[in-house]
């Protein structure tokens, strides 16, 4: 028996009942599974009102924080800085919503005891996470882009927003987020208490998005970095995706394709690791 | 009975309860030497060791086993939720390891109780999203989702959250979301652990109605003999990791069964007469009727009940009740009653799990010539 091997394909299948005629079965479709993951993110928002405007609200207080405090301590240079501060922002707080979502999924359905039921899905819980990563991603863009509105707001900056080019950018830019979110969810699946890794991931994606990309080329090799830089480009200097170089751009696509595909490899080789060792239920 | 243990052969298998495998019926489970250490060197763990089962369609199979036995390591082994070192598992025919997606399409688990479900979400949105990630639209299965409620008596708390809901019909609606699309096989862990006794009858109903009704075959763990006794038409006792019975209920209780009658016994008339002559007031039994007893048979307390007196006697066959009637006749008693005491599942399972009983060994005491 190839004792790893996970489910695949994506749409199950009408088959014949043992001994019984046939058993009627099978009719949804990855639009189904992606439906019911985005109705039960958006129930649980609801059903969790507090925990949500709550969220929300710390996003808007605490760029509140950075830039009016900024201004006090640091004056004119932060208001130079204010766009690429902004859409630092704008991307931070989107990566670290992609980012928990996978991650802290792991540790939320591991605690809730429905886990192993995802698992145990006709799609594969490969296919079960990602759908439930496109819907995270989804609200991560709809909690940034109210984000964005509300910097934009208060700040009275103006910034280029081709729309296309940005939500390309983001999404390549956040891959990598996505990734980590795979390895340490992974991480959880053998190590469970792993909550401490996700808060101090907040300060790595902060450092990951501003470091300095100019003349030092092995950092844009780090995960975001690429991405942070040509999205600062594009909405400063309203530059579309085909405006910018190519080169650059496939380092941002290089880069995403291989944190998603490690990260996603690890989540899979510890998912078996876990179920080696009789880990998948515990919490 | 001390031989080590030993499994109930195929044959068997084949033989037991309603709705096992036959010769020209796929079973809806066949399990081949599924096995599973934990860790390595001294401190490795057999939990499930050499395990073989074949489950026909619309059998309910009870696991039973001390906690440690590898119930749950041998349920999550045949789901791959636990990955076995040896074996095969096929559900419905499908490969659970080599072809996990079609082999999980046939199966329905409920392995956390009450916590199975989203707490914060209703009890139809829970069903709705469990039939969804299992492959069924849910508008398509709407009915059957009726249904379910109905029988469970959840029709009226369909749209509260689970989380507003008592522990027994939480782990009722547990059950439901294992159920909620159309499964060969359902394997439930501890359904009725800590249930009211109305919401254990609901359960026990619903999982009979299942197998009879729809087919589906059943394997569930409990440590409720009641329940296991109820509604398994087969079970399986595990200990150490090895399957130490595998039988119909009935025919396990059956091998167990000793020959062991409960007497109640009177003094004769004429004895009576002549104890009161002699003082009145005496023992029915007398001492050297007691003695004579124990010496001829295995004899247990004697329980004096005013004129009468009660004991149980285990017999080394049927045919030496006959030969009791006679010394008791001659010890001047009168036999008022005598009933047959029956092992129950409880006593069967106590025998194989504590480390000294095997069916093999019950078997060749005498119980099957039954």
């Amino acid at each position: 028996m190839s004792a790893d091997a996970a489910p695949t394909g994506d749409q199950p299948r009408r088959e014949a009942a043992v001994g019984g005629g046939e058993r009627e079965r099978g009719t949804g479709t990855l639009r189904t599974l992606l439906w019911a993951q985005t109705k039960k993110r958006l129930l649980l928002m609801y059903r969790y009102p507090l925990n949500t405007l709550t969220g929300l609200a710390m996003t808007f207080v605490f760029f509140g924080v950075i830039v009016f405090g900024g201004r006090a301590v640091a004056g004119q240079a932060l208001t130079d800085s204010l766009g690429g501060i902004i859409v630092g922002y704008f991307l931070w707080s989107t990566a670290i919503g992609a980012f928990s979502g996978v991650a802290r999924s792991v540790t939320q359905e591991s605690e809730w005891g429905t886990l192993e039921q995802l698992y145990m899905s006709p799609f594969g819980y490969g296919r079960v996470m990602i759908a439930g990563i496109v819907v995270g991603l989804l609200e991560s863009f709809a909690w940034g882009g109210v984000t964005l509105a509300f910097m934009l707001t208060i700040t009275g900056k103006a910034l280029h927003l081709p729309v296309a080019t940005v939500a390309v950018l983001t999404v390549l830019a956040v891959a990598p987020a996505v990734g980590l979110g795979f390895f340490f969810g992974g991480l959880a699946l053998v190590y469970k208490r792993v909550e401490n890794v996700f808060n101090i991931m907040q300060f790595v994606l902060v450092g990951l998005i501003a470091a300095p990309t100019a003349g030092v080329f092995w950092v844009r090799l780090l995960p975001i970095t690429q991405g942070s830089y040509l999205l600062t480009r594009s909405m400063q200097q309203g530059l579309r995706l085909w405006e910018l170089p190519v080169g650059e751009v496939g380092l941002l696509v290089g880069t995403a394709v291989a944190y998603f595909g490690l990260g996603y490899a690890v989540f899979q080789w510890m998912g078996a690791r876990a179920r080696r060792q009789g880990l998948m239920g515990h919490y | 009975m001390t031989t080590a243990p030993e499994r109930v052969s195929g044959e068997r298998e084949a033989a037991a309860g309603g709705g096992d495998v036959s010769a020209d019926t796929d079973p809806a489970l066949s399990v081949r030497g599924l096995s599973k250490t934990f860790g390595d060197g001294d401190e490795a763990v057999r939990a499930v060791d050499d395990v073989s089962l074949d489950v026909g369609p619309g059998t309910v199979v009870g696991v039973l086993g001390p906690n440690g036995a590898g119930k749950t390591t041998l349920i999550k082994s045949i789901l791959g939720l636990v990955v076995a070192d040896e074996g095969d598992v096929r559900v419905a025919g499908a490969d659970m390891y080599d072809d996990q997606r079609s082999a999980y399409a046939r199966v329905g688990a409920m392995l956390e109780g009450a916590r199975n479900v989203y707490w914060r979400l209703t009890v139809r949105e829970n069903l709705e999203y469990f039939a969804a990630i299992g492959g069924e639209s849910p508008p398509a299965v709407r009915d059957r989702h009726d249904a379910l409620l109905d029988q469970l008596s959840l029709t009226e708390k369909a749209d509260t959250p689970v989380n507003d809901l008592s522990r027994g019909q939480k782990q009722k609606v547990s059950l439901a979301c294992a159920l909620a699309r159309n499964v060969d096989v359902a394997f439930l862990d501890e359904p009725t652990l800590g249930l009211d006794v109305e919401s254990s009858v609901d359960l026990r109903r619903e999982i009979r109605r299942l197998a009879d009704q729809e087919r589906m075959t059943i394997v569930l763990s409990s440590h409720d003999m009641d329940v296991v006794q109820e509604v398994c038409d087969r079970v399986v006792i595990m200990r150490d990791g090895e399957v130490v019975a595998d039988d119909a209920v009935s025919d396990l209780v059956d091998v167990f069964r000793m020959f062991a009658y409960r007497v109640v016994v009177q003094r004769s008339d004429d004895a009576t007469g002549a104890a009161e002559t002699a003082g009145g007031g005496a023992d029915p039994i007398d001492d050297d009727a007691r003695e004579r007893l124990r010496e001829t048979y295995e004899v247990g307390a004697f329980e004096r009940r005013g004129d009468r007196v009660a004991f149980e006697v285990t017999l080394g066959d049927p045919e030496g009740l006959y030969d009791l009637m006679d010394a008791l006749r001659a010890a001047d008693l009168v036999v008022q009653t005598v009933e047959s005491v029956d092992p129950d599942l409880e006593e069967v399972f106590l025998e194989l799990t504590n480390g000294e009983g095997s069916v093999a060994a019950a078997r060749a005491d005498g119980g099957d010539s039954q």
